[in-house]
């Protein structure tokens, strides 16, 4: 018994040195499923306030920061949501995050990440962008309920995944990502 | 009439080349006149042949100009009596798209004598018929008070120029301390493989990265300024050479290796990367801490006990570890850098606009309390960058943040605030851009001066470290550069710009007029040099309090914000080249009543 926990402990910690594709992929499978069942849904959608909602699609040619000055959440359901993602991104036995990100009701479709974390990767996020175009892989987990994997970017891997509310109904999706040589500088800006 | 006078023909010119000066704020360009933006308005100083003044424990500068019309090779030589360190750089002259213009900005150390041709090789400029140079004269505290004699010369294969330099060094010493710290902000450190060395896979673990580091500290000190790194993004992840590894979690957290942060952070803090400067060898005063909401706790515990557990016993054991190195000039800053628009914390450290975001302050001020001891002799400080809401900021946070960073247009809405902040201990900085090179050249000392009219203690430029993609052949302006690398001129360090130069300059006159507050008054050296800067009296500097400031933040918008900063600027449009000279003059006027 303990020789056999001792072997899965050595893979596990072994792992983020010789981390390979299928073994990162496998992984953040993993992880997107999990969260899947673990994020609620009908608090993710009540992190943006509807305030900052409105002010986010006005376009004000006198003022081009109108969408981002007047972003907002509610703490709550934030906190809450967060933790969650920072509880999975512990699943996976090297560096990674867990994203949110949520359709807007706009046409065409926009969507915009809602949670980032630690380690400030994501495959999809133009950095500093409030909300953009539909990411046409998560319009397909956003209809399908489909978990996916992306590996679009050279090195980068990223699973999408499904999150639903109390009726049903997909209303965001999960990113558990991560990358096969971490840049220890990027993003810190 | 016009800048035409500022324009000093040498007693001895040879046929077509010549050698010229200009007044440190009248800009040369490649074609031998001045840029049109420095123009208009005041007097320059060299009406009778290039005669300085200057106060001792300073700089004194000008421009000096090399014109071969005919192009071709020349030498310029420059002598000074061994009082006077004599420092001679070369003009970039960058060009700008949006007004198709040349505007010289970095300045590249050459050494003397200097040995080029017309048009300047790299510069790559059709027809040009004169290069300009920056002229340091380091005038130290020991030097002789007396008349100091020295010549410039130009040989070409026309013949030889020559100009002769008189520069009166008075009794005068300008305080070492200054009374406006002029910060430099930058983000991050992956601009500085960008510069330089990209490439090198360990770059960031050798000790060029680290010296490099030093260096951007050291040419901004040297340039009577501060330089700042924050070393965390929006997402809480730090640098790695910005704060101290850790390992565990919850009452496990813990320190397990200073070694990058000591490397980085060592030789600035107890001062040793400052060596051999003119100014000494000191600890910097500032410097980010690297906390952040996600560090050294993880926000995982945010609200329980962890939270505060991991939080404590890393902060506490920074400051044991900078205690026991000494590390206690400096002032440590917990300042929070996030904005929610990045998606990652709920509430804004930076620019807070929202009243329930105020929570987290006073939580994170109960911390820090809780880490450091009351009797430590480590300088922590608690700093906040605030605009939208800054005066709810100061009554809710009184006793919380003790280090404001305050938006420029904003703050000069309060002109009660800085006698308040400072009555309760409070440091307070204000914050903005800095002046593009198409604007006049003393704009770049507007800052400055408006920071001691309003008698707080310093000014930030928000970024100066980035010239843009191509600044030498399509420059943006140098909105957030006030160096550049040095690395297309084999020289792998930053080297400086004009407008720091212009800067550092004025930053010393401040001081030194300040100085004089045992002959006259505060008040009135105040007046006077606002009087001279711009026909100002200083209550002008502050504007009157608009309609705006008593709504809601949240009802602001920029373009109100913007309207109600009017005013405000208004002041400035029609500065000229020679308004910073015109102060100058005053204060060597009374630093010459000096014994």
């Amino acid at each position: 018994m303990r020789t056999r926990i001792l072997f899965g402990l050595s893979i596990l910690v072994a792992l983020p040195a010789c981390a390979q594709p299928d073994s990162m992929a496998r992984q953040l499978d993993e992880v997107a499923r999990v969260a899947t069942v673990m994020v609620d849904g009908d608090v993710c959608q009540r992190i943006v306030t509807p305030r900052a909602m409105k002010y986010m699609l006005k376009v004000d040619p006198r003022d081009r920061w109108l969408g981002s000055d007047n972003f907002d959440v509610n703490h709550e359901a934030y906190i809450q949501t967060k933790k969650t993602l920072l509880r999975l991104a512990r699943l996976a036995s090297f560096p990674c995050d867990v994203n949110l990100w949520m359709p807007l009701q706009t046409d065409p479709p926009k969507i915009q990440i809602v949670i980032r974390n630690t380690n400030e990767m994501s495959q999809f996020w133009p950095w500093g962008t409030l909300y953009q175009d539909m990411i046409p892989q998560m319009k397909t987990v956003l209809e399908t309920g489909r978990r996916m994997t992306v590996q679009d970017k050279p090195g980068w891997i990223s699973v999408l995944a499904p999150v639903y509310n109390s009726l049903g109904d997909v209303v965001g999706v999960v990113e558990a990502v991560s990358r096969l040589e971490r840049d220890a500088r990027e993003n810190v800006k | 009439m016009r800048a035409w006078w500022l324009l000093v023909w040498l007693a001895s010119q040879a046929a077509g080349a010549g050698l010229e000066a200009l007044p440190e704020f009248f800009r040369p360009d490649p074609f031998g006149e001045v840029v049109r933006a420095d123009r208009g308005g005041g007097l320059g100083a060299f009406r009778n042949g290039v005669a300085l003044q200057a106060a001792r424990g300073g700089y004194v500068s000008f421009h000096l100009l090399a014109k071969v019309p005919e192009s071709g090779p020349y030498t310029l030589s420059l002598s000074f009596p061994e009082a006077v360190k004599a420092e001679l750089f070369r003009e970039w002259f960058h060009f700008t798209e949006r007004d198709k213009s040349y505007y010289p900005d970095a300045l590249i150390p050459v050494s003397l004598p200097y040995r080029s041709r017309l048009p300047e090789p790299d510069n790559r400029i059709e027809k040009q018929t004169a290069q300009a140079f920056w002229v340091d004269l380091w005038i130290g505290r020991e030097a002789k008070p007396g008349t100091y004699k020295g010549q410039a010369s130009l040989e070409t294969a026309e013949g030889r120029a020559s100009l002769p330099i008189e520069l009166k060094v008075l009794p005068a010493l300008i305080p070492e301390e200054d009374v406006v710290t002029m910060d430099h902000n930058s983000y991050g450190s992956s601009w500085i493989a960008d510069f330089f060395g990209r490439q090198r896979k360990d770059f960031f673990e050798s000790d060029e990265f680290f010296n490099l580091i030093h260096a951007y500290h050291r040419i901004f000190y040297e340039h009577r300024g501060v330089f700042h790194q924050l070393g965390y993004g929006h997402g809480g992840k730090v640098g790695p050479e910005f704060a101290p590894a850790l390992e565990g979690s919850g009452r496990n957290r813990r320190i397990s290796s200073w070694r990058l942060y000591d490397r980085h952070y060592g030789p600035l803090l107890d001062g040793s990367a400052f060596a051999g400067t003119r100014r000494g060898a000191r600890p910097i005063p500032f410097v980010y801490l690297p906390i952040n909401p996600e560090w050294p706790a993880s926000f995982l515990w945010w609200g329980e006990p962890g939270y505060e557990a991991e939080f404590v016993n890393v902060v506490s054991e920074m400051e044991r570890h900078f205690r026991e190195k000494g590390w206690t000039k400096t002032r440590f800053e917990m300042f929070f850098n996030h904005k929610k628009r990045y998606k990652a914390f709920p509430w804004d450290g930076d620019e807070t606009r929202f009243p329930e975001d105020l929570r987290y302050y006073v939580e994170y001020a109960r911390l820090l309390k809780k880490a450091v001891p009351e009797e430590t002799p480590v300088r922590f400080v608690f700093r906040a960058d605030a605009s939208w809401m800054m005066e709810r900021q100061f009554k809710e946070l009184a006793g919380v943040v003790n280090f404001w960073v305050c938006g420029g247009s904003e703050f000069g809405w309060y002109q009660y605030a800085p006698r308040m902040l400072k009555q309760r201990g409070d440091i307070i900085w204000f914050y903005g851009g800095t002046p593009v090179v198409s604007e006049v050249s003393s704009a770049i000392t507007t800052n400055p001066l408006k920071a001691w009219i309003w008698g707080v203690d310093g000014y930030v430029h928000w970024l100066t470290v980035s010239p843009g993609r191509d600044p030498w052949f399509h420059f943006e302006g140098g909105g957030t550069a006030l160096v550049y690398p040095g690395e297309r001129f084999g020289i792998r360090a930053p080297i400086p710009s004009l407008r720091l130069k212009l800067q550092r300059n004025c930053v010393q006159d401040i001081a030194l007029l300040d100085s004089f507050q045992g002959k006259r008054s505060l008040e009135s050296l105040k007046a006077e040099a606002a009087r001279r800067y711009n026909g100002s009296k200083p209550q002008e500097w502050w504007m009157p309090r608009p309609a705006l400031a008593d709504l809601p933040p949240w009802e602001w918008t920029n373009s109100s914000i913007d309207e109600a900063a009017r005013p405000g600027r208004r002041l400035f449009t029609g500065l000229d080249a020679a308004a910073w000279q015109r102060v100058r003059d005053f204060a060597l006027q009374l630093a010459g009543e000096e014994r």
